[in-house]
């Protein structure tokens, strides 16, 4: 699984094979499309959207993109175990939604940006965007993720958290802290990570931990990771995480 | 391999405490001694006619003589004493243990062993030490002996080089594997180890179930074997920078698969099992190692004991001769060489190759060089895993097996991403007696860390993608294989779909990396063409990124850690005080220079590093070179044995008296620990069978 998010990331781009739309949309907008795919989704749907099943779903074939609303509803909002990305403009969405939809189904009704607005007019907006560096842990929290991470991920990733196990037998995984975990992971939100760790963490049992235990844990990954602690916990709740977007600097 | 140490003795008595020599007085070397062990040197020097034409003095007997207290050697000791046996282990170490006190202790057996029916129940240890659920489902827990036997020989399984590891399996020693892992299982616990929840299997434990479960003890005020717990400091927890003599490498945090303040690794293992084997009258001669099995003709007739020389392991600087952590049950024997006779049989459990150069020669020429000291050399000294029973089988007759499977598995040697240190495989810190073997615990940047620095052979020139070179395929694995826990179900075994091309094309994952640092570079000359050392290169600017420690106990003036103000002067440095580097590293300054120009273009052209990961320059001083290692990780390849651990001649005829278990055995990949435990109780088993002489 690490292998091949690693090897989505570190890819050049593949351009899907796209079916034939009946309405062919404008190249560009595709493109844009792609690109805001790969950093958004392709880290659990996959390059080609195949996903992971039953972890990841895909999206090859998923009746969820008939309604490309519904697609805007789900990517805006999040969907059971899927983050919400509440960042997304309605350029964007309308973009993203318009290459999944030509890429893996039949891609017949395109939406607009002003379709996509009026949606979102309708949708409830709570929290401003804020990111890492605004003190969104505490120092408290961050010391019992340190007690969670040693004793479900630091055997792996390593006491330094730069992914070198301590134990000579096992293999390198990958660094949950500093420039290396920053370059695979600016730019995605807090909600992103939570689940995505919940969803694979740790290896050999993942989701075996309780939701407060790894929202502890990615607290200990930014103090380790230089971020400054706040007043407030960091909760575990995807809504509030999605707020959080994970920047290399302030 | 040294030469032995001949020096004289300073104290020629015996710890008369260890020792029975009444009954050998009264009787002789006649069968039937109970558990009488030696023969003293001042008194008879018994002349124990062979019934060839030589005639071996004896200089201690037991009924069972075991070469090695690792894994192998301490399972087969207790096993054969509980049995009734007289037993006399040898280890060439300070200490027990071997390198099961360095493992991880985790252990796959399985075959419906005891732990996998205890986690299907639900229920705890006896203790109620383990408080958490079971990890695997129930059906990845039911497991039987056909099932297990067919994991271990299905030759439909390959791993991510490609290759497949069970197909080459010899069956019989599969079979009587898989038939004696439950009750190797129960003798363990019985012997005060204790044992996780099952999580997952392991590379070499089959696929189709959950087998795999850590020895662990719990954090407590004493250290208290028959109590299960262990303190802080011994458990390496207290202090990270800082080893106790009970456990080399820092305890694993247990709490996932026990409860809580449970840490567990191989010193939960070998210390319970060595506590076990000297409390039931085991006893053990250190610092002496096998040279000889002495049969009654050259390659024919029975084996009728061991010759085994001094050989003191002392510490670096004050000379002291190191002592082992538990003292009782210990012989204090200090004669240059001494004759060991066994009344029933010799088992070989002394390990590996890993660590002597001219046998790894044997399986990878390239790995003669000994710039690679490897697989724990610090920790077992240089008569560790040194092929001493491959190569004490080979003198009186005996065939080796699974010479290729070194090659097929998946980790036999590999790059360590821990830089700086003369051995990279181990992890002591200072507090443990052998730190100073290696003067410094290295330090590890990981996989990815490698994209901080240049690789450079010992002329100074790039060899490999840096990125890439210290990748390591993982174990096995099936089309669908989606790790631990609940892997197991979905594994068909023996359905050609496993090892389809296309499978092995998507899951295929080797970069290489090693052989590039082994190919013959210009420094490398006749007649062995040695490669060299290796070294990571990077400027003051890498080591501000990153955060790294360079500091002691991490690095240290050992001649594998150097800095410099200057390329050149670095370069300089290397060439005086790195105890292997034969040439000077004539390219190094420009190889910086050309790569600093590759930096500036964003291309690599020799490399593609580009493609991996960003490029730094290296211009901002001091500059670090620190030590990069090729280790040899596990041994496969070894004497023939059958189904009782009997060693097997050329002409496939059982050789009388002598068992071997354990990486001295070759035929079977499986992963060491649940290998040597297994072995060591058949051993055991049957040795004690054997008529007495």
């Amino acid at each position: 699984m690490l292998r091949l998010v690693v090897g989505v990331l570190g890819l050049a781009c593949l351009i899907a094979p796209a079916a034939v739309a009946q309405q062919q949309p404008d190249t560009v907008l595709l493109e844009r499309g792609q690109r805001l795919y790969k950093e958004n989704c392709a880290l659990c749907h996959r390059d080609l959207g195949a996903g992971d099943p039953p972890t990841f779903p895909a999206l090859r074939g998923s009746d969820q993109l008939r309604d490309p609303m519904r697609v805007v509803r789900t990517i805006r909002q999040g969907r059971d175990r899927m983050p919400p990305f509440p960042g997304l403009t309605a350029e964007e969405l309308s973009a993203l939604v318009n290459y999944v939809r030509n890429v893996w189904a039949d891609g017949s009704s395109n939406v607009t940006t002003e379709e996509v607005a009026a949606v979102l007019g309708g949708l409830e907006e709570t929290l401003p965007m804020g990111s890492v560096w605004d003190g969104v842990f505490t120092e408290a929290q961050a010391n019992r993720g340190q007690a969670a991470y040693e004793g479900a991920c630091g055997t792996c990733h390593g006491h330094r958290l730069n992914g070198a196990p301590d134990d000579p037998d096992m293999r390198s995984t990958p660094p949950l802290a500093r420039a290396r975990f920053l370059r695979v992971w600016q730019g995605r939100s807090l909600a992103t990570l939570f689940e995505f760790t919940r969803a694979t963490m740790p290896e050999d049992n993942p989701d075996s931990m309780t939701e407060q235990e790894y929202v502890d844990v990615i607290a200990y990954m930014l103090l380790l990771g230089g971020m400054p602690a706040g007043d407030a916990e960091l909760q575990p709740d995807a809504q509030s995480l999605a707020r959080v977007v994970i920047r290399a600097g302030r | 391999m040294t030469t032995k140490d001949d020096r004289p003795s300073k104290d020629p008595t015996p710890n008369k405490k260890a020792l029975n020599r009444r009954d050998f007085v009264k009787t002789g070397v006649v069968a039937g001694l109970g558990s009488g062990v030696l023969l003293d040197s001042a008194e008879a020097q018994a002349q124990v006619p062979a019934s060839g034409t030589q005639q071996t003095v004896w200089h201690y007997e037991a009924d069972v003589v075991i070469a090695g207290g690792g894994c192998a050697g301490l399972t087969a000791a207790i096993r054969a004493v509980d049995l009734g046996a007289s037993v006399l282990v040898v280890d060439q170490n300070f200490d027990l243990g071997g390198r099961m006190l360095h493992s991880a202790g985790r252990m796959s057996l399985g075959g419906g062993d005891p732990v996998q029916q205890r986690d299907m129940s639900g229920e705890s240890d006896r203790e109620g030490f383990v408080t958490v659920a079971p990890i695997e489902e129930p059906e990845e827990l039911d497991d039987d002996v056909e099932l297990l036997f067919t994991d271990l020989t299905d030759w439909s399984v390959v791993d991510p080089k490609g290759q497949a590891p069970y197909r080459y399996n010899e069956r019989e020693l599969a079979r009587a594997w898989a038939e004696n892992c439950p009750a190797t299982r129960q003798f363990l616990i019985d012997n005060y180890v204790r044992f996780s929840r099952v999580a997952g299997t392991h590379g070499g434990g089959g696929l189709s179930r959950a087998r795999l479960a850590t020895c662990f003890l719990m954090l407590g005020d004493v250290t208290d074997i028959k109590a299960g717990t262990i303190t802080a400091e011994d458990a390496g927890v207290a202090d990270r920078e800082r080893s106790s003599a009970f456990a080399p490498l820092r305890m694993n945090n247990a709490s996932r698969s026990v409860g809580p303040n449970a840490v567990a690794n191989g010193a939960a293992l070998s210390r319970c099992l060595e506590f076990s084997a000297r409390e039931k009258g085991v006893q053990f001669i250190l610092h002496r190692r096998f040279d000889e099995i002495v049969r009654e003709q050259p390659v024919a007739g029975r084996v009728l004991g061991i010759k085994a020389h001094y050989s003191p392991r002392q510490h670096p600087e004050s000379g002291e001769v190191l002592q082992s952590l538990w003292q009782n049950g210990n012989i204090d024997e200090r004669r240059d060489t001494v004759n060991i006779r066994a009344r029933k049989a010799v088992i070989l459990a002394s390990g590996g190759h890993a660590g002597n150069p001219e046998v790894r020669s044997m399986f990878y020429p390239a790995l003669r060089e000994p710039a690679f000291p490897t697989s724990g050399r610090a920790l077992l000294g240089s008569g560790g895993q040194d092929g001493s029973a491959l190569i004490a089988g080979l003198r009186i007759g005996a065939n080796l097996a699974g010479m290729q499977q070194n090659l097929s598995y998946f980790t036999t040697f590999h790059i360590s991403t821990r830089l700086g240190t003369r051995d990279a495989y181990t992890g002591m810190m200072p507090g443990h007696p052998t730190f100073g073997f290696r003067g410094s615990a290295g330090f590890s940047v990981g996989s990815s860390g490698f994209e901080e620095f240049i690789a450079v052979n010992q002329v100074g020139k790039r060899f490999f993608n840096e990125v890439r070179l210290p990748a390591r395929p993982g174990p096995s694995a099936y089309p669908g294989d989606r790790g631990a826990p609940g892997r197991g179900l979905d594994h068909t075994p023996l359905d050609w779909r496993n090892c389809r091309k296309e499978w092995v094309r998507e899951m295929y994952n080797y970069d290489h990396g090693v052989h590039a640092a082994l190919a013959l570079n210009e420094g490398s000359e006749a007649p062995d063409y040695y490669s060299g050392p290796l070294w990571a290169v990077f400027d003051q600017d890498a080591v501000d990124r990153n955060g790294w420690e360079l500091r002691y106990p991490y690095v240290s003036d050992n001649g594998y850690f150097f800095q410099a103000d200057t390329i050149e002067d670095l370069a300089e440095q290397i060439y005086a005080g790195h105890e292997f580097q034969r040439v000077p590293l004539k390219y190094l300054a420009d190889t910086v220079g050309t790569w600093n120009g590759y930096v500036e273009s964003g291309a690599d052209p020799e490399f593609e590093r580009e493609v991996d990961a960003p490029m730094n320059r290296i211009a901002t001083g001091p500059f670090y070179a620190l030590s990069i290692m090729v280790i040899w990780h596990d041994s496969y390849g070894g004497l023939r044995v059958n189904g009782r651990q009997q060693v097997v001649d050329m002409q496939g005829q059982v050789i009388p008296g002598l068992y071997a278990g354990g990486e001295a055995v070759g035929g079977f990949n499986k992963h060491g620990l649940g290998k040597g435990h297994v072995h060591g109780y058949i051993a055991g088993t049957h040795a004690v069978e054997e008529p007495s002489l």
